[in-house]
């Protein structure tokens, strides 16, 4: 028994060194592969969620994503939804938004780039507020807190 | 085998030690430079040459003279100290401050670090998704790279990471050896299960609120990378908290009690370090029959792994990072890097050999990176 | 939810603190074996739903009468963190925890079968400012089931600290799990103080 964990010992010690040798120059590789697991992606909270549609201007293109409520085990009763203006931006970015895409504009926005301010107004009670708006490498980005099923809420805490 | 000598007492011989570091220089050299050395840029070359021959003649040195924590230390104290430089410079350069904005996480560009890693666990579990605005591959510090480096040294090293591998522990180990003498001689090493808790609260807290609350609230070390601009009330509250913590655990405790009460007290990766211990095959032992239970190891242990307890029963505790400052200290060379399943007391020069081999050589070109990298722009700087 | 979850859970941690030492030798008496232990452990755990879902439906019927105004809310909310958090961790510091545990009563019990109810009832009504923050965050709720899962949510993260209590065999590790238990309930004490100090500075975490 003793010259059996003698040997496992070593064994696993001589893998140690191996795995450390082998660890530099296979970084790469092994990092590719761990990449492509299901769980390796970026959670929407910080993503911002899936573009769910594209809408393009002369100016610039507005992607519009899904909106974000994932919560650990079930949906969040207060989400956000993010917006990307990509392209040579105005001076001014002035748009109403339907998130939703039921034909009914959900909030308008006024935008200055420059100043770097934004306006918002709610068209619908499910928009709250504004939760992130900040100039970006590619444009700009907008995120605007919803509420998942605004009836639900009480009066006091919409 | 004569048990009275240690596998790191000094070897009288120079050429043995040289011939053990022949290996060193040519992993180190494959992996530092990919095997193809860039001679084009003056300035990154000849921090290439710097690193190279710095961690080979401390490796020859550590061999040679049979004390590893002190050269350990060097290395492992330049790590932290360079990649810190490396980071804050390349921020000033590219945004002209130390904190991130909005647009930084928005488009997921904050660098990864292992610390996230405890909080990651519950929330891909059952999201299918990592809670952190970084890359998942490609870019500095992506998230895969870093997971894959730390996961690959702690199932080899066990707690050893923290001494050999985490590029953080270099601050509080540094100002832990400022003092010749601690001013704080009695601390309770109960405080050791500390980070336990610190892990349990912030794995819970991150997964019901799907934000990494450690990182987002606790970790010290924003003070020396980088951190949330200051905007209102809650981010100014964080910024002091982080400026407290580490003015505190990482600077004045370790200061005044020559422990690292940091990597003890607080962090929660450590806690699960401290847990693969059990997994890895290197240990520390202690050899009975040469012990005199002076308990030097015990007092001079900056992380609370030895008590008078562990000296009777012969084994360090989970906590071990495996420094080698116990076994430096030891005058009856009664402690010695061990691999488990082979007694204590036997086998020490190979075990030893074989255990520092492998730690070194990760430390070494984990640290290369940054260290180069800091050298290239101070002599960019001078040149 | 997840903020009652989080109450529940530094609430716990510091029940177990106090009560763990009167509580443990009755759950889990001398040769019971695992299957007693865990089946004492689940009543006494059921039991303290019970009174739990009481308590929620006297309190939001309360508080829908008494805490009315938002920013008397707010008021409230923050003094109320910063209490709990003084009482926790006072708790993780506090040397004689076991006289204060209102489980010592049990000792009066002279039918051991009744004993993980009794626990059940006396561990639930004892003082603790995480129920009187439950008064302020459940009062709020449009309706009592929304209070009741409110306090669900508390139930299990107080809950959580009792389920190694079955497997928590040699004593060394239940003074590790205690150990950790104390830490655990004085770093919940520096988090609701932090957010009891931002909240009444204003700020919002984690809406």
């Amino acid at each position: 028994m003793k010259n059996i964990k003698l040997i496992a010992g070593i064994a696993w010690a001589a893998a140690g060194l191996l795995i450390i040798i082998m660890l530099f120059p296979g970084l790469g590789m092994m990092s590719r592969k761990l990449a492509t697991l299901p769980f390796m992606k970026i959670n929407p909270n910080f993503s911002g969620g899936e573009v769910g549609r594209q809408l393009v201007s002369p100016v610039c293109t507005l992607d519009i994503r899904r909106p974000v409520f994932d919560g650990l085990f079930s949906e969040r009763r207060k989400g956000f939804v993010q917006f990307d203006w990509r392209g040579k931006l105005p001076g001014e970015i002035e748009d109403s938004i339907d998130y939703d895409f039921d034909s009914i504009p959900d909030f308008y926005v006024l935008i200055d780039t420059k100043e770097s301010t934004t306006y918002l107004k709610a068209l619908n009670p499910a928009v709250k507020d504004i939760n992130v708006s900040a100039a970006t490498s590619y444009g700009w980005a907008l995120r605007v807190n919803l509420i998942r099923d605004p009836s639900t809420i009480p009066p006091g805490e919409l | 085998m004569n048990d009275r000598t240690s596998a790191l007492k000094p070897n009288k011989s120079a050429g043995k030690s040289l011939l053990c570091t022949l290996p060193m220089l040519l992993l180190t050299f494959m992996f530092m430079s990919g095997g193809r050395p860039d001679f084009s840029n003056t300035a990154q070359f000849l921090a290439l040459i710097i690193t190279f021959a710095g961690v080979n003649v401390l490796f020859f040195l550590m061999h040679f003279t049979g004390k590893t924590d002190r050269y350990r230390a060097v290395l492992f104290i330049v790590f932290a100290i360079s990649l810190s430089f490396t980071l804050i410079s390349n921020m000033l350069e590219t945004r002209s401050s130390m904190s991130f904005n909005q647009s930084d996480v928005l488009e997921c560009r904050i660098p990864f670090c292992h610390l996230v890693i405890p909080m990651m666990i519950i929330p891909a579990a059952f999201t299918e998704s990592i809670i952190f605005p970084g890359s998942i591959i490609g870019g500095f510090a992506d998230i895969a790279s870093m997971i894959i480096l730390w996961l690959t040294a702690t199932i080899v090293l066990g707690r050893g990471f923290c001494s050999w591998g985490c590029f953080y522990g270099g601050w509080d180990d540094g100002f832990s050896r400022v003092r010749k003498r601690s001013i704080v001689k009695k601390i309770s090493d109960s405080w050791k299960w500390m980070p336990f808790a610190v892990l349990f609260m912030v794995a819970v807290t991150a997964a019901l609120t799907l934000v990494p609350t450690y990182c987002d609230w606790i970790c010290p070390f924003k003070a020396v990378t980088e951190f949330e601009q200051v905007t209102g009330v809650e981010s100014a509250v964080k910024a002091g908290v982080f400026i407290s913590l580490f003015a505190g655990l990482v600077v004045v405790l370790p200061l005044t009690t020559k422990k690292r009460t940091q990597c003890s007290f607080l962090c929660p990766l450590g806690a699960i370090n401290s847990l693969s211990n059990k997994i890895t095959p290197f240990t520390v032992k202690i050899d009975k029959k040469n012990c005199t239970e002076c308990l030097k190891c015990v007092k001079s242990c900056p992380l609370f792994a030895l008590t008078p307890a562990n000296i009777k029963e012969g084994q360090v505790s989970i906590f071990c990072s495996k420094c080698g400052k116990c076994i430096d200290i030891c005058p009856n060379n009664a402690i010695h890097y061990g691999i488990k399943g082979v007694p204590a007391g036997t086998r020490k020069n190979f075990s030893g050999n074989l255990y520092l081999f492998v730690s070194f050589l990760f430390l070494a070109v984990f640290s290369s990176g940054s260290i180069i990298n800091t050298l290239q722009k101070l002599l960019d700087f001078i040149i | 939810m997840t903020e009652s979850f989080i109450l529940g859970l530094s609430s716990g941690s510091a029940c177990l603190v106090t009560c763990g030492m009167v509580m443990f030798p009755y759950l889990m008496a001398g040769s019971a074996g695992v299957k007693r232990v865990v089946a004492d452990v689940s009543i006494f755990l059921l039991v303290r739903l019970a009174v739990y879902l009481i308590q929620a439906t006297l309190i939001w019927y309360l508080g829908q009468r008494i805490i009315t105004s938002p920013i008397l809310r707010t008021w409230v909310s923050g003094s109320l963190y910063i209490l709990f958090a003084v009482m926790l961790i006072w708790y993780s510091i506090g040397r004689k925890r076991n006289k204060e545990c209102p489980a010592a009563i049990i000792s009066e019990v002279e039918n051991k079968r009744m004993i993980p109810v009794f626990l059940g009832v006396v561990n639930s009504l004892g003082f603790c400012p995480a129920l009187l923050l439950m008064l302020t965050r459940s009062s709020g709720e449009d309706s009592i089931l929304q209070c009741w899962m409110v306090f669900l949510a508390f139930f299990a993260g107080s809950s959580l600290w009792f389920l190694p209590l079955p497997l928590t065999g040699k004593l060394g590790k239940k003074n590790i799990i205690t150990t950790v238990g104390i830490f655990a309930t004085a770093l919940a004490g520096m988090i609701f103080i932090i957010k009891g100090i931002t909240i009444i500075l204003g700020g919002l975490i984690y809406e």
